[in-house]
């Protein structure tokens, strides 16, 4: 058996698509590419692979993490070859390499993100700018954000997620426009999407405030516990 | 005209599954469209999810495709949020693979599945910037062709319609398109060009026939171009093995209805059932051999990446050595640990053995259609099956560990009454309690009922649906009495959506208002409930100053001019009378020896 951890970007060609599409998307181009895959054990056995953590609908990605069991010694050249033809245009792999099948999983090893959401109106005007700042400061200074969510026992859990915003900076220049640079916390401990964080940003400010959808998120990169590297074989 | 790529990165992150509208799957094929002599677009008039589950589309792709100067795309249609975005935006409708307009492609051609996706076909052609009627389209603009069952009556969309296929279309429809790029460049009128079509195989140019009417009532179709054929005859397969198949169809990022690779056994049914349009439409039953199927599932695997693999026609257990097939199948498809699923299993004990060798895994339910719950009414639709073969296959089901069973009625079929409706909760009593101390755990049980709706070309297809008011009050006995039944779970078909699909099917080519009416008042989607609106389709009919019930209750006497008497599937009339005739005849034979 051997275990492979590679990284993939994503662009905007597939940012429409959801975790589960992607989940699916990568189990059928590996079948595809007949690398000889390792299957779970039970009643409906499948491939044993997963994704370091969900991208959101619409998100681009600069180094997105996977893993992906075998149940022979497989290379990652070969395994880059092999899988990078199965691969429909908008993800691209970068980079695999072996890691021993005892390492905790990707999933685990997540930390937080960092992601970059710009504005797609690459001149704003003055007022709207001024806006954002604003209401990012406001935000920042807040004690308690608070995220309500329901639990598998369909009960409403509130967590108080401001601890989970790192960093977040605004960023504007005449010719790239504004950007918002964030990171976020991420992972099993807890942690909030970019979108999460948009949409309070919005509750923040008035009417003015661009929506949802005119800003473009971008996901640089994921942060580990550990670096993912080093539990190589 | 607007011609332009239509850029829809800002409109995506505005809807629902906005994967619905991406394009790029896997085995999507994107061609350079300066490269062909004929493009065409296929259009689906209902959601992707739906559409992408269809094998007639998955068919066509490929067998246009395969050609190197000719082109498919796909279109489906869009959803209300969708659509707003496209008509606030002044956007026109776009093929998925070019996000190109479809007023640029040579043809649009809709796949008429049913009758209630008839509103999204005029929808889409609107917001295609098409005008609906083909007399307002010029040669400049696209061919509008229709194709699939509905083709087989598709009086009430005539008059939007530059032609229709008849059956099977995979070999004919690139014949068509080259003949088409061909034709293009020679001839000066649009009816030119259609009088040259319509003398290929199976095309149906309904500009070409006219209805008469005397006090109301169809008298004759006149055929107005002496070109034309008299009767338009379908065109289907003769040669199953040798048709183009898709070994390498689109895989959807979303997940399809049907999210699976599918191999089609043999076309055609030979069980005969009255109702059925389906049995009709698609004689002679032909079949792929054996090798050849194994040969495509193999490559289907390959080509696709899934994990299961649907044996797919209409009734697969009848394949002839089925057996021996699947034990072939479980060689070709284990090392790549992929399943195999029958669709549609028949009510015997060899069709139970079969779904059991195919199944591994946890035994939920199992799919059955007897249709009708008494004897007698099995035997007037054709559906021969006794009551002691049902308990003998159930039996074995349950006792191969099997937990439910998912049953298919019909109500309001010919000659029913109100004892064959509460056959339907005996009948189910009667399963719980025989199996109730056989089976390891109780079993569920979950019936779906839905209404008989009259087609054209089947021995049913002079009856009238059941009135509404009856239907109604036969739901109300099946839901009262299955409502005080445990572990049964019951769900019907939305009366008046059934009423308004009859209408429809067995309707003529005055419909055609009414449809443009109901789209204007804004119906869409009418076969999803949550959109569907009998009030606004009844104001639409009135507008259009016609009576739905004049369509759905008619009785047409087997000397009457039928709506589709010039479009030919091949069954003679005569056939279908003596068919109807014994249909009724064992209603009588019920009768006297009471
Ligand atoms: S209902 Fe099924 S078995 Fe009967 S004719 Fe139609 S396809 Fe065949």
């Amino acid at each position: 058996m051997s275990r492979i951890r590679f990284t993939f970007t994503r662009d905007i060609l597939l940012a429409y698509i959801s975790h589960l599409d992607m989940l699916r998307l990568f189990i059928r181009a590996l079948r595809r590419s007949n690398l000889p895959l390792e299957y779970s054990q039970g009643y409906s056995p499948h491939p044993r692979f997963t994704l370091a953590l969900p991208l959101p609908l619409g998100v681009t990605a600069g180094q997105e993490f996977g893993e992906v069991y075998f149940s022979e010694t497989i290379e990652p050249g070969f395994f880059i070859e092999k899988l990078a033809f199965q691969l429909p245009k908008g993800l691209e792999l970068t980079n695999a390499f072996l890691v021993s099948t005892e390492a905790p999983s990707i999933a685990a090893l997540v930390r937080a993100a960092s992601y970059r959401a710009k504005l797609k109106e690459t001149s704003p005007d003055d007022g709207k700018i001024s806006y954002i700042k604003e209401s990012l400061e406001k935000l920042l200074s807040k004690e308690e954000i608070v995220m309500k969510r329901t639990n598998k026992k369909k009960k409403i859990v509130s967590t108080n997620v401001r601890p989970f915003i790192k960093k977040a900076e605004i960023c504007y220049e005449k010719i790239t426009g504004l950007e918002l640079m964030l990171e976020l916390e991420a992972g099993s401990q807890g942690g909030i999407s970019p979108v999460f964080f948009l949409e309070q940003l919005q509750g923040e400010a008035p009417a003015e405030m661009p929506g949802l959808h005119e800003w473009q998120i971008h996901r640089e990169k994921l942060i580990f516990t550990d670096n993912p590297l080093s539990a190589s074989d | 005209m607007f011609s332009e790529e239509v850029v829809i990165n800002d409109l995506l992150s505005r809807v629902q599954k906005p994967a619905r509208y991406l394009g790029n799957e896997w085995n999507s094929c994107l061609k350079d469209h300066s490269s062909v002599s004929a493009k065409m677009v296929f259009a689906f008039p209902d959601l992707y999810e739906v559409g992408m589950s269809n094998q007639g589309l998955k068919i066509l792709y490929h067998s246009v495709n395969l050609h190197d100067d000719l082109l498919m795309e796909r279109v489906f249609a869009p959803a209300s949020d969708m659509e707003n975005l496209l008509r606030e935006n002044k956007l026109p409708l776009f093929a998925l693979e070019s996000k190109k307009p479809l007023s640029v492609f040579d043809v649009i051609g809709f796949s008429l599945q049913y009758e209630l996706s008839y509103t999204n076909v005029l929808n889409m052609l609107d917001l295609a910037g098409l005008p609906l009627y083909s007399d307002n389209r010029s040669m400049d603009y696209p061919l509008v062709i229709g194709g699939g069952p509905c083709a087989y009556n598709p009086e009430p969309l005539a008059p939007f319609f530059d032609l229709f296929i008849l059956g099977e279309a995979e070999e004919i429809l690139p014949e068509l398109l080259s003949e088409l790029g061909r034709l293009k460049k020679t001839v000066s009128s649009k009816k030119d060009l259609l009088l040259q079509l319509s003398t290929c195989k199976g095309v149906y140019v309904p500009s070409f026939y006219q209805p008469l009417y005397k006090q109301g009532m169809l008298t004759e179709i006149k055929k107005l171009e002496t070109q034309a054929p008299d009767a338009v005859k379908k065109c289907f397969i003769a040669l199953l093995d040798e048709a183009p198949y898709p070994t390498s169809p689109v895989v959807p990022y979303i997940q399809a209805v049907h999210d699976r690779a599918v191999v089609e056994l043999f076309r055609g049914c030979a069980r005969g059932c009255r109702f059925c349009q389906a049995g009709y439409i698609f004689r002679p039953v032909r079949k792929r051999s054996m090798d050849r199927i194994l040969q495509l599932s193999e490559s289907l695997i390959q080509g696709t990446g899934y994990d299961e693999i649907s044996l797919s026609s209409l009734s697969s257990t009848d394949y002839p050595s089925i057996d021996e097939l699947v034990k072939e199948m479980d060689k070709v498809l284990s090392p790549g640990r992929v399943k195999c699923s029958l669709p549609s299993l028949r009510l015997d004990s060899y069709s139970v053995e079969l779904a059991d060798t195919l199944h591994h895994g946890k035994r939920s339910s199992l799919t059955f259609a007897p249709e009708a719950a008494t004897e007698r009414l099995r035997k007037v639709i054709r559906k021969n099956i006794s009551e002691e073969e049902i308990f003998s296959a159930l039996g074995d089901a349950v006792d191969a560990g099997w937990q439910g069973f998912k049953l298919y009625f019909m109500i309001g079929l010919p000659t029913e009454t109100n004892d064959d409706v509460e056959a339907i909760l005996t009948l189910c009593q009667k399963i719980r309690h025989s199996f109730k101390r056989r089976a390891r755990g109780s079993i569920a049980i979950s019936v779906s009922v839905s209404t008989f709706i009259p087609k054209a070309h089947t021995p049913f297809q002079w009856e009238p649906q059941l009135e509404l008011s009856i239907v109604k009050e036969r739901q109300e006995i099946l839901r009262s009495g299955f409502n005080n039944m445990r572990g049964v779970d019951y769900s019907w078909h939305d009366s008046q959506a059934s009423y308004l699909e009859a209408v429809f099917a067995r309707g003529d080519r005055r419909l055609s208002l009414a449809l443009e009416k109901a789209v204007q008042a804004g119906c869409r989607f009418d076969g999803w409930s949550e959109h569907f609106s009998f009030q606004r389709w009844q104001q639409a009919f009135n507008q259009a100053n016609l009576k739905m019930e004049d369509y759905a209750y008619r009785r047409f006497e087997y000397q009457d001019c039928l709506p589709w008497d010039h479009l030919d599937c091949l069954t003679e009339k005569e056939v279908f009378i003596e068919e109807h005739k014994k249909a009724i005849g064992h209603n009588r034979d019920q009768e006297s020896n009471k």
